[in-house]
């Protein structure tokens, strides 16, 4: 992982190497050129030498022969000590294209030489004549060499010529390059500074932008900064913190959620109490008077009669016992036959009642009441409108895992529109109900019992029938059935 | 705006580059090779080959061949000399070139007292070989080694016939010199002169001239004033022609004249194309350079010693002009 301030380091240490390098680069070139110049200086230097030491040498020749003493020719020994030192060094001068002229040179300077020394000789041994005529040759050699140094700077400068132009030229440019490699620098250093400061502006950016998300309750979105420094580890750490707030919040919802539930099946509960209350002012009163009226007919020999007002008697005790408890589907087949009985003795021929059930599916648990107010409306809307009365036929069969139970009648059917109102509990009607529980009552207890939606469908053609569909599983979950108890 | 930033940064940055790119490559462009230091003293042998005039075709040929036969030998050789037969500064030339101890001279030889003593007395003390090239002087007075160049005496021979073939076997002949011939002029005289002798009718006027151009110029007004039947000129020095002709010109038709003379005149083969010259002599100036190098080589290295004292002479040959010229 790169830190910023390891990106920091890395930027001002690549931008001073360059510079470093750029730097010597120049002060190299320019000592290079300042070494040439400095040679050539030197070559022209050394060669007007030659020409002073030679002047200087007929100078003192000329002194010891008009004053011929030790002294003076101490000078002159001193002199062509000197010539002798600097033809060496212009000796080293020699290259390919003067090597002609600075030989010659040099040979010249040793004919000045050998010609001085013969000078000196003939005035030591008195010969004033031999000794003025190579006095005169020397001073000639001595002229020639001024000459040929002359000849020989003038062909060094046409040598030289163009390497000097080319060494003005290139400072020129050296100057101009200075100029663009400053330039250039300078935006490269601006490009690497404005992505750098974006490397570290841009996550912190996303960052701001994702905490804003949060402040504004989106905890859905994943926080991603795409860096490699602590930025990075800020973020991540910062969406770990999201995920977890996430999680908090989907936890309290789903309690909320289940509190609501809770809150509603009560409240149904309640109601459905409230309204027995209401419908059976005095339940104990009406059965006990019933059983009494059963004995009565009985005796009176109206056995019919009494078998009809013990069902009724029945129905009525199973009403009020179980309206708040779970039964079995078994109890609950038993209170639909008494049901049927009673309704059978009341329309006679014009009900047709078909049951068809497996009886291995009449263990099953149910709530209390279930089947009852179905059927109730199956006969309020199949039966009793109808002239020549309908039939109502029951099943209960096995599919699976699950218990389906249909119950279908001959009426004139509902519409699509209302068997959705029906389903969804915006439509009640309760009117002529014996036991005051609704369809949407029926509905709603399913649910909650088993904890699961849409167990009650309904199918109707119109004009022909309807039919409605409970399935049951066979297995209750335990935590419902709890739930269901507690209340 | 970030993409702007960037973009412009961007360009930037590649124009700045090629621009330091380009500097660069010039600025650092490795500089001319200097000549290379020798830092030993090569004893390369060194010759000079010095003549009198210098930047005269001729005489640039002559140099031509002996630095190519230089190449081949692998010695060193320089051309030096004077311009327009300046003596003084052709005889400092010489004087250095002995002081300066070369190894050999080649010398367009000069027949004068200091061009002697410098050959016979200077280069012999510091023992130097010296040859004469294209034109002599006798070895006796120079003591050079030898001499390279044409046989002059039969040079003159070939234009003396050359003119009896165009001319006929009667006629007066002007013949101009130098004032005080030369060795190689006189040579060229008395090959002409061994010719015509043999023919009677033929008469010669020899005339000598100062070495300047009026001078030329008047000795061509007087020759013309006594000789006025002459009917052919003979320059013997090649370099009297141009002005010759231009005075010929001046006062009558150059045509109907037979006018001859040698090619180591500046002029010479700018005349013999304009048809002016009715025909020159020609000599092998580039074997000349060529052979002389070569020699003094065989007498520098030892293999010839000593050197054929009568010169070794190259081929000449007679040019002449096509006549129809304008």
């Amino acid at each position: 992982m790169t830190t910023i301030q390891r990106k920091i380091w890395l930027l001002v240490s690549v931008m001073l190497l360059i510079m470093g390098i750029i730097w010597m680069m120049l002060t190299y070139y320019n000592q290079q050129t300042q070494e040439q110049t400095n040679t050539i200086l030197q070559r022209y230097l050394r060669m007007n030498e030659v020409t002073i030491a030679s002047q200087k040498i007929i100078t003192d020749l000329n002194n010891f022969l008009l004053d011929p003493t030790e002294m003076n020719k101490a000078k002159i020994e001193k002199s062509i000590k000197t010539i002798e030192e600097v033809q060496q060094d212009v000796a080293k001068l020699r290259n390919e294209e003067n090597a002609f002229s600075v030989t010659n040179y040099i040979h010249l300077i040793d004919s000045l030489v050998e010609t001085t020394n013969r000078s000196i000789l003939f005035s030591e041994e008195q010969e004033l004549e031999g000794s003025t005529n190579e006095f005169n040759e020397a001073n000639r050699i001595s002229m020639y060499i001024s000459e040929m140094t002359l000849t020989i700077l003038d062909r060094e400068l046409k040598t030289y010529n163009l390497f000097y132009r080319e060494i003005i030229d290139q400072s020129e440019e050296l100057k101009k390059l200075g100029f663009w490699i400053l330039l250039l620098v300078t935006s490269v250093l601006l490009l690497a500074t404005y992505w750098f400061s974006l490397s570290i502006t841009k996550p912190v950016h996303q960052l701001t932008k994702a905490a804003n998300e949060l402040a504004r309750g989106r905890f859905n979105q994943r926080i991603k900064v795409e860096s490699n420094d602590e930025i990075a580890f800020l973020a991540q750490t910062f969406d770990e913190m999201r995920i977890n707030i996430n999680d908090l919040i989907l936890e309290i919802q789903q309690k909320a959620q289940l509190e609501h539930e809770l809150q509603q099946s009560k409240l149904l509960l309640k109601e459905s109490q409230l309204r027995s209350l209401q419908s059976q002012i005095n339940p104990h009163f009406l059965f006990n008077t019933l059983n009494t009226l059963s004995k009565k007919a009985y005796l009176d020999g109206a056995e019919e009669t009494s078998d009809l007002l013990v069902s009724v008697a029945g129905l009525l005790r199973y009403n009020l016992k179980r309206i708040d408890r779970s039964v079995t589907l078994y109890e609950e087949v038993l209170v639909l036959n008494q049901y049927m009985e009673i309704q059978k003795a009341r329309f006679t021929d014009r009900l047709n009642f078909k049951k068809t059930i497996d009886e291995s599916c009449l263990h099953v648990n149910i709530p209390g009441l279930t089947l009852q107010p179905i059927i109730e409306n199956a006969v309020i809307h199949a039966i009793e409108p109808e002239e020549n009365g309908g039939t109502i036929s029951f099943k209960i069969l096995r599919d699976g895992s699950w218990i389906i139970i249909e119950i279908e009648d001959s009426g004139k059917g509902i519409s699509q529109e209302n068997i959705e109102l029906l389903l969804s509990g915006q439509m009640g009607s309760n009117e002529g109900h014996s036991t005051g529980i609704g369809f949407q009552n029926v509905v709603k207890r399913l649910q909650l019992f088993y904890g699961v939606d849409n167990l009650v469908s309904i199918e109707s053609v119109e004009g022909i029938g309807t039919k409605v569909i409970i399935q049951i599983p066979e297995t209750r979950e335990e935590v419902s059935d709890e739930t269901f108890n507690r209340r | 705006m970030r993409k702007k930033i960037v973009l412009l940064l961007g360009t930037l940055i590649i124009v700045f580059s090629y621009l330091t790119i380009v500097s660069a490559t010039k600025a650092f462009r490795s500089t001319s090779e200097l000549p290379a230091t020798l830092s030993e003293m090569e004893d390369t042998i060194r010759l000079v080959l010095i003549t009198q005039e210098l930047d005269t075709p001729f005489w640039n040929k002559v140099g031509q061949g002996a630095k190519q036969q230089a190449k081949e030998e692998n010695v060193e050789l320089e051309v030096w000399g004077s311009y327009g037969n300046d003596q003084e500064e052709f005889l400092k030339k010489m004087e250095i070139a002995i002081h300066s101890k070369v190894d050999g001279i080649i010398v367009q030889g000069l027949d004068t007292e200091e061009f002697k003593e410098l050959s016979k007395i200077k280069a012999a003390f510091y023992g130097i070989p010296v040859i004469t090239v294209a034109n002599d002087v006798p070895v006796e007075e120079s003591l050079r080694k030898t001499y390279v160049g044409s046989d002059q005496f039969w040079a003159g021979k070939m234009i003396a016939h050359q003119l009896i073939k165009e001319m006929g076997t009667s006629g007066e002949v002007i013949i101009l010199g130098d004032e005080v011939q030369a060795y190689y002029q006189q040579e060229r005289l008395a090959g002409i002169q061994d010719v015509l002798e043999g023919y009677p009718d033929i008469n010669i006027i020899i005339r000598g001239t100062k070495d300047t151009n009026e001078q030329v110029i008047s000795t061509t007004q007087q020759l013309m004033n006594e000789v006025p039947r002459a009917t052919a000129f003979i320059a013997v020095n090649a370099k009297y022609v141009g002005p010759m002709i231009q005075e010929i010109g001046r006062r009558t038709q150059v045509e109907p004249y037979h006018i001859y003379t040698f090619d180591d005149g500046v002029e010479s083969t700018a005349l013999l194309e304009q048809g002016k010259l009715d025909g020159i002599l020609e000599q092998k100036p580039v074997e000349m350079g060529k052979e002389s190098v070569k020699w003094l080589m065989e007498w520098i290295t030892g293999k010839t010693v000593p050197l054929n004292s009568d010169g070794y002479l190259t081929e000449t040959n007679m040019l002449v002009s096509d006549g129809d010229m304008p």
